[in-house]
Formats: C-alpha cells, sequence, structure tokens
C-alpha cells in the first residue's frame, strides 16, 4: 500500500472531542452537494474494542445512520483507533 | 525585501536548527488557507466539505505580525483561495508584516472575479512576486470530469486569457499552470504538457496526487502506480530537457526535474529520501488557526487563538518537539510538492546537481529534435 505510514498515523491520532459530530457534518454535506463521496465507512483500529469488531465489515453508511466514534463504552477513548473514511462513487465502481 | 540570496544564507542555519535545535528560526515557507470552502468537486479532495471557525482579518493581523520579516516565501491556499472574501486584504497583511520575496496562490479559475481579485492583489504587493498556477486536470471535458464542475475547462480558458493579458500590465504577476497527477489524468499528462505549451503561461508545473489528513483522502486510490507515475513524469522530463531556459527559470526548471525524480524514489523505496524539513523551515496554518508542520500529517501543533495569535509560541514550544522527533526519524514520508521544493534547498547533493545544470553551456537538444519531441508529446 502506498504511504502505509499515514494510514497507521490517521489511527494512532487522538481523537477531537467532536470528531464524529465534525466529520459526519463534512460527508453530510458532501452528499448533499453532489460531490463523489456516497457514503461513509468505518475503519477499525488494529487494537479495537469487541464492537468495533463486531461491525459490519465495509459497510457504507449515510453520515445520519453510521455509528458515533468512539463507539459508546470504547475502552481507549479519544485515543481510540477507529477511523471514518469517505466512501467515492469511484471506489464502488471499482469493485463492480 | 526577502531575497533569494536571504534564502540561501539561512540554509545552513536551518541544517543546524533541524540538527541541533538551534539556532531557532522562524519558517522561510508558509502556506496560509484561510477557508476549506471550494466550488470545485475533484475526485482527488474532500476538503470543500469541511467547515471551520475561521480566523478573522484582526486575528490573522496579529499571527502575520507575530511572524516578521522570516517567511519568503508564502502560499495562499485553501479551498479556493480566490473565492475567499478577504484574500486580498490577507495577501496585503501577509505583504505589510512580512515582505515575501513570493506569494503563490493556486486557483481552480471558475469565478469571473478572479482577475479582479489578482490585479488588487499585484497591485498591493508590488515588490513580491505574485504567482497565480491555474489547476487543470485534462483537457475539455476530461478536467470537467476530474473537477466536478461541468464547464470548468470552458472557464480556465477564459480566466487563463484574462489573467495573460493581465500579466502585460503587472510586472509581478507571473502565469502558471498546474496539474495533479492523479489515477485518474497519469494517462493523458501528454495532453496536458501540449495544452500548457500552447497556451502562453509562464510556467507548467506538477504535483502527484497523494493522501492527504488535510485533504481527508487516506485510504482513497488516488496516487499513480510508481510505475505508471514513471512513465509519464519521464515524458515530461523529457519534454523539460528539450526546452531552453534561462535566467530564473534555469534555475527553477533544474529543481523541478529534480523534483520529478525525487517523487520517482519516494514511490520506488517508500522512504523519505532526502531529509524532511516540514516543521522547521516550512509550515502550514490552517483556518481555525490551527499551526500544522505540513498538510500531509496536519499534526495539531496548537492553536494560535491559544497562543496569543503569536506563532513564535508555539514554534518554539514543546508541543512540536515530538512532532520534529518524528519527522527526523523518517516516520513519514511523502512528495509533498511544497515541502519537497524547501528540503531539495536544504539537501547539498540536490543543490550540487541544480548548480551544475545551471552553470553548463546551454547547449540542449537542436531545435530540429525539440520539434520531434514536441510532436511526440
Amino acid at each position: 500500500m502506498t504511504f502505509a505510514w499515514l494510514d497507521k498515523f490517521q489511527h494512532d491520532l487522538e481523537k477531537d472531542e467532536n470528531y464524529a459530530a465534525k466529520t459526519l457534518a463534512a460527508y453530510r454535506l458532501g452528499m448533499k452537494a453532489k460531490g463523489s463521496i456516497i457514503g461513509v465507512a468505518i475503519k477499525p483500529a488494529p487494537n479495537c474494542c469487541d464492537a468495533a469488531r463486531n461491525l459490519p465489515i465495509d459497510k457504507v453508511y449515510h453520515p445520519d445512520e453510521a455509528p458515533q466514534l468512539p463507539l459508546p463504552n470504547c475502552p481507549q477513548g479519544r485515543r481510540c483507533g477507529c477511523v471514518y473514511r469517505p466512501v467515492m462513487a469511484y471506489q464502488q465502481a471499482d469493485k463492480r | 525585501m526577502n531575497s533569494i540570496a536571504g534564502v540561501l544564507s539561512r540554509v545552513p542555519l536551518f541544517r543546524l536548527y533541524r540538527r541541533f535545535g538551534w539556532p531557532q528560526m522562524l519558517p522561510l515557507n508558509l502556506t496560509l488557507s484561510p477557508s476549506p470552502k471550494c466550488n470545485s468537486r475533484c475526485l482527488t479532495c474532500n476538503i470543500w466539505m469541511k467547515r471551520e471557525n475561521e480566523l478573522t482579518l484582526d486575528e490573522w493581523d496579529k499571527v502575520l505580525a507575530s511572524l516578521g520579516r522570516a517567511p519568503y516565501w508564502f502560499t495562499i491556499s485553501g479551498g479556493e483561495p480566490l473565492m475567499y472574501p478577504h484574500v486580498v486584504e490577507l495577501a496585503q497583511l501577509a505583504y505589510e508584516h512580512c515582505r515575501p520575496g513570493v506569494i503563490n496562490i493556486p486557483t481552480n479559475a471558475i469565478l469571473p472575479i478572479i482577475p479582479d481579485r489578482v490585479e488588487r492583489i499585484a497591485k498591493a504587493c508590488p515588490e513580491s512576486q505574485l504567482i497565480i498556477n491555474l489547476s487543470l486536470d485534462g483537457v475539455g471535458a476530461k478536467h470537467d470530469v476530474i473537477r466536478g464542475v461541468p464547464g470548468n475547462f470552458k472557464k480556465l480558458e477564459q480566466r487563463l486569457g484574462q489573467l495573460l493579458s493581465l500579466r502585460k500590465q503587472l510586472p509581478n504577476l507571473t502565469v502558471g499552470i498546474h496539474s495533479v497527477i492523479s489515477v485518474f489524468s497519469v494517462g493523458h499528462l501528454d495532453e496536458l504538457i501540449a495544452y500548457a505549451d500552447q497556451s502562453g503561461a509562464d510556467q507548467f508545473i506538477t504535483e502527484i496526487a497523494e493522501p492527504r489528513v488535510e485533504l481527508d483522502t487516506i485510504g482513497l486510490p488516488i496516487t499513480p502506480s510508481a510505475d505508471a507515475y514513471s512513465k509519464a513524469i519521464d515524458r515530461l522530463i523529457v519534454y523539460v530537457e528539450s526546452k531552453q531556459f534561462k535566467g530564473v527559470s534555469k534555475i527553477t526548471e533544474a529543481l523541478r526535474i529534480e523534483y520529478y525524480k525525487l517523487v520517482k524514489r519516494i514511490l520506488e523505496e517508500q522512504d523519505q529520501v532526502i531529509d524532511c524539513y516540514a516543521g522547521w523551515v516550512s509550515a502550514q496554518i490552517y483556518a481555525n488557526g490551527t499551526v500544522w508542520p505540513c498538510c500531509v500529517r496536519a499534526d495539531d501543533l496548537g492553536n494560535l487563538r491559544d497562543h496569543h495569535y503569536d506563532f513564535k509560541e508555539i514554534w518554539f514550544g514543546d508541543k512540536i518537539k515530538e512532532v520534529r522527533r518524528s519527522i527526523a526519524a523518517k516516520e513519514c514520508h511523502c512528495p509533498l510538492a511544497n515541502a519537497s521544493y524547501t528540503n531539495m534547498l536544504h539537501d547539498i547533493p540536490t543543490l550540487a546537481r541544480v548548480s551544475a545544470k545551471v552553470l553548463r553551456p546551454s547547449h540542449g537538444p537542436s531545435p530540429e529534435r525539440s520539434e520531434v519531441l514536441r510532436h511526440e508529446i
């Protein structure tokens, strides 16, 4: 993977208090404004909690329906390494 | 006035600063991002979706005052910087406080108000070189698809014509074309080169699409493979080398070729390749006042609102030390153009190669050979 360090780096970043609200608001706006974004996915951290591990793999959520990160009761709090990732139309086209 | 000689005289000091933490120096290359708002919908960027509690002009005034005459190179970035309603005043503040040698502004060329704003900036900052780079990712409909705005290419051609006319009356204005080489555009780089060649623009520059925290593009498949990039960029290198440059252009084009070769190596080796000076020589101030070493990592070094708008409090504070350790330990690598050009200025082998190239009498290929190369492209 190109720039694999950056993927790990992002997982390791401490989250802002309003990480979920701010990120999902951006994606909501992106979809409303007809960008290439079609939804949001959750990439669990390698050391994530059981609840994160049990999330459906590769599920694409509407920002209104995506689980809030950190998940409730996550023992790592703002150090939770799970992240949101925008899902773009061209990624879905590639999968077909 | 900040001069290139002044920049070069600081190179050994920055090398000492990076290695030993002394002498403490403010950055000479600073990117200001007053707003993430943008009217493009590029496939390679998601910054336009963000909304921030943006610094006001009064706040920018205090921040820029705290920098003094240290910065030589300002980039006003975005979002779409020329859509930011106070961009003229922001450039003017940077000029009044810092007297930079260069103010560089990329633009998507969409809004009709762009030439007026460019003219006002150029006139307000008469002793700085103002570089306006128009983003071009394809010719015709390809551009509109990648940028997500129908009719964008036609507007780009209009703005380019308007800016080239302005250039005749504004000696400090440089008009360039800037292309992002992504998986979406790598296959038609030749068309971009050909377009830029006949466009009348002063320069054609490219940058590889890369994931960035700033753009929320981590994990997106936008970066071309090392092989695809290498094949495409080799054609660009051949093209640049087929042309004859004089004076400052000879230096900038030699640096550009070094940059393209550096990117190839970074992609192949997945390593920093040359020392990165982001966090020492270059930095970025994001719309909400957060200081970053660069837009790829976007480490939160502190918010200027919490530090009396004094850049020095953050730059010479404690929080930045761990980030500098991480960068120096090569825990990151990337081909970010803005930082890379600064890094190359601080890399002795690169400087030696550029100097040798500049000092060598320029023979270049014969006119016939140049014509063949242009035809091939």
